[in-house]
């Protein structure tokens, strides 16, 4: 194995790793402020995706203006989600289980009817490779990482600066005393589903420059997003970034000695023996 | 004998009576024999999640115990060359004892936790499916799988399971008897103390109740039950491959029993006998299908939260009121 291709390894672990967490933080935020597993945040990814792609194709505008578009677009989405179908199950999980089971199937069932065949792919406004010494990156899979790392920063900022993102963490900790606190709980959760979506549309946008858009792109996203929170712990950022670069990696690495299927493999494992000795994940608390 | 509990055993009866002579009024080949055989393995599948779920832990690793099952005992008829008969119960207790290893190591999780990491291990059961091409056939699955051996009785019986009114008996008989069986812990003692570690495990461990013990012991006479409708599965549909036990398949378990009701024995019942008809009811809206499912679970969530059993008891209750104003 050359030097080259272990530079591959680690830059597509950081991509898939970036992607992880931006799709694992909106879904933490959800799963600790409303006490549910949003299933269907999968589904806003990939929606998120083909929005971007209309946009950037059909409409013909800028790359980056199509993901900002899109993500409004997705956020405003999940607000208006919040309110009609999450807000009478909060603190639900298996009733909110359900309701995100036909969610999925509302959101999925179009895209698949009108666009199931055809293999669309965002273009990227970056090309070719960047080379130092001799090493082959491409500029596309770069500009993810960074992309992503902003908009990350963004949210731990957010999060820990804003007097919203303080009352967002007060409403995780404990929903009632938040309540006593005068934080509406109700306009907190709005505001968490709008960035959670918000976050998981810019990752579909991202991963769609890179790979092609399929229709069930969602269900390998959440399943990743899920398993980078186990990991990392629940309501934990700096757990979630931990987790997902670890799965990133493992990812990134394991294809290139083995295969991409046995990765996965590796990579639940892992999980497990992590649960098994860490119930609460690496982060996490009690 | 009471009269109400006369009448219940006389309405089952009935019941069972018209399941029997059902075949004969629908002829040997009918489309809607494979629908009731279908919904006949997932009335297996969510009772004995509900027997799980009996201890406080939602198991979403059903599915993969039912592909333990259902590739244990194709391998074991196709490779070993061993009777079917024989396989069917090995096939229950290989995913008994998968269970029993993993349930001890998990019963440290609780709540959401353990229903993730079983997620993982049903993904894994399905992704080590995929990847074992040796033993599993990998992508391709597992095809040409034998039926069941006939059962030959001189001068009383030949059944050789090659229509579907065989099978429709043979499932009709494993429910019957699943059915009796999980019934019976229902009602024994034994359900008694499940439902006390599902409510409080501390104030269940400080009456002497062995908490892990119960919670490893749901876990895996379910899993046993899911291992054995993998195993009739794979002897029906004769050809199997890891995607047919996806990731969707284990949340539609979960949202069958939902549906129905999880608290009520027969609700599951109800909600995978309701949830697997009406793909078939609608099936000439084919494209639209999935949005009629989804009305259906999203509705029944926000007006029945106790599930469709509930539906007398809220009508009931609809009904008094409107009596009262008038």
């Amino acid at each position: 194995v050359s030097a080259s291709v272990l530079m591959q390894g680690v830059v597509n672990g950081l991509m898939s790793g970036w992607i992880y967490i931006l799709v694992a933080l909106g879904l933490n935020l959800l799963m600790s402020i409303m006490g549910i597993v949003q299933l269907a945040h999968g589904e806003i990814y990939m929606i998120g995706a083909y929005i971007a792609y209309f946009i950037c194709v059909w409409a013909g505008l800028n790359f980056f203006l199509a993901i900002f578009i899109s993500t409004l677009l997705m956020g405003g989405l999940g607000i208006i989600l919040e309110r009609v179908l999450f807000r009478p199950f909060r603190g639900q999980v298996e009733a909110a289980l359900v309701i995100s089971m036909g969610l999925i199937l509302l959101l999925q069932t179009p895209i698949v009817v009108t666009y199931g065949s055809s293999a669309f792919s965002i273009p990227s406004p970056f090309h070719g490779v960047l080379t130092i010494s001799g090493i082959r990156i491409s500029w596309d899979r770069v500009m993810v990482i960074f992309l992503s790392i902003a908009l990350t920063a963004a949210f731990f900022f957010f999060i820990q600066g804003t007097k919203i993102g303080r009352a967002m963490v007060a409403a995780s900790q404990d929903r009632e005393v938040a309540t006593l606190m005068g934080i509406s709980v109700d306009y907190v959760s709005a505001i968490a589903m709008f960035l959670g979506s918000a976050m998981a549309a810019a990752a579909g946008a991202l991963v769609g420059s890179i790979f092609s858009l399929t229709p069930f792109m969602g269900s390998f996203a959440i399943m990743k997003g899920i398993a980078v929170i186990i990991l990392g712990g629940m309501g934990s950022i700096s757990g979630a970034i931990i987790g997902g670069l670890i799965l990133g990696f493992v990812d990134g690495f394991v294809p290139i000695f083995l295969s991409t299927q046995i990765a996965n493999i590796i990579g639940l494992i892992l999980i497990i023996l992590i649960l098994l000795i860490r119930p609460q994940g690496l982060l996490g608390h009690e | 004998m009471s009269r109400r509990k006369l009448f219940t055993i006389l309405s089952y009866s009935v019941l069972l009576i018209l399941l029997i002579i059902l075949p004969l009024l629908l002829g040997k080949e009918a489309y809607a024999l494979h629908v009731l055989i279908m919904i006949g393995i997932n009335i297996i599948l969510v009772s004995s999640l509900r027997l799980i779920a009996a201890t406080g832990q939602l198991s979403l690793c059903h599915i993969g115990m039912m592909c333990l099952g259902a590739y244990g005992s194709a391998l074991l008829v196709v490779k070993a060359g061993i009777s079917t008969w024989l396989a069917l119960p090995i096939a229950g207790l290989i995913a008994m004892s998968a269970a029993s290893i993993i349930g001890y190591p998990f019963t440290r999780l609780k709540g959401i936790y353990f229903a993730m990491a079983t997620v993982f291990v049903a993904e894994v059961i399905r992704l080590v499916a995929n990847q074992w091409r040796s033993l599993t056939g990998g992508m391709g699955g597992i095809i040409g799988i034998p039926r069941p051996d006939p059962i030959i009785i001189d001068g009383l019986m030949n059944v050789d399971f090659s229509s579907k009114t065989d099978f429709y008996y043979f499932i009709l008989i494993l429910v019957v008897v699943i059915l009796l069986i999980l019934y019976g812990i229902e009602s024994s003692p034994i359900s008694m103390t499940f439902w006390s570690v599902q409510q409080d495990e501390k104030l269940a461990q400080s009456l002497g109740i062995n908490t892990t013990m119960h919670r490893i012991l749901a876990f895996s006479i379910g899993s046993f039950f899911a291992g054995i409708a993998g195993a009739f599965y794979s002897h029906y549909v004769m050809s199997i491959n890891p995607d047919t036990f996806s990731f969707l398949l284990i949340i539609n378990v979960v949202v069958y029993a939902m549906v129905g009701g999880m608290r009520n024995f027969s609700g599951p019942i109800l909600g995978a006998f309701v949830l697997t008809l009406v793909p078939e009811l609608f099936s000439e809206l084919k494209q639209f299908m999935p949005f009629v499912f989804a009305a259906v679970l999203i509705l029944v969530m926000f007006f029945l939260p106790e599930g469709l059993v509930s539906l007398p008891k809220v009508f009931k209750k609809f009904t008094k009121k409107r009596l009262k104003y008038v």
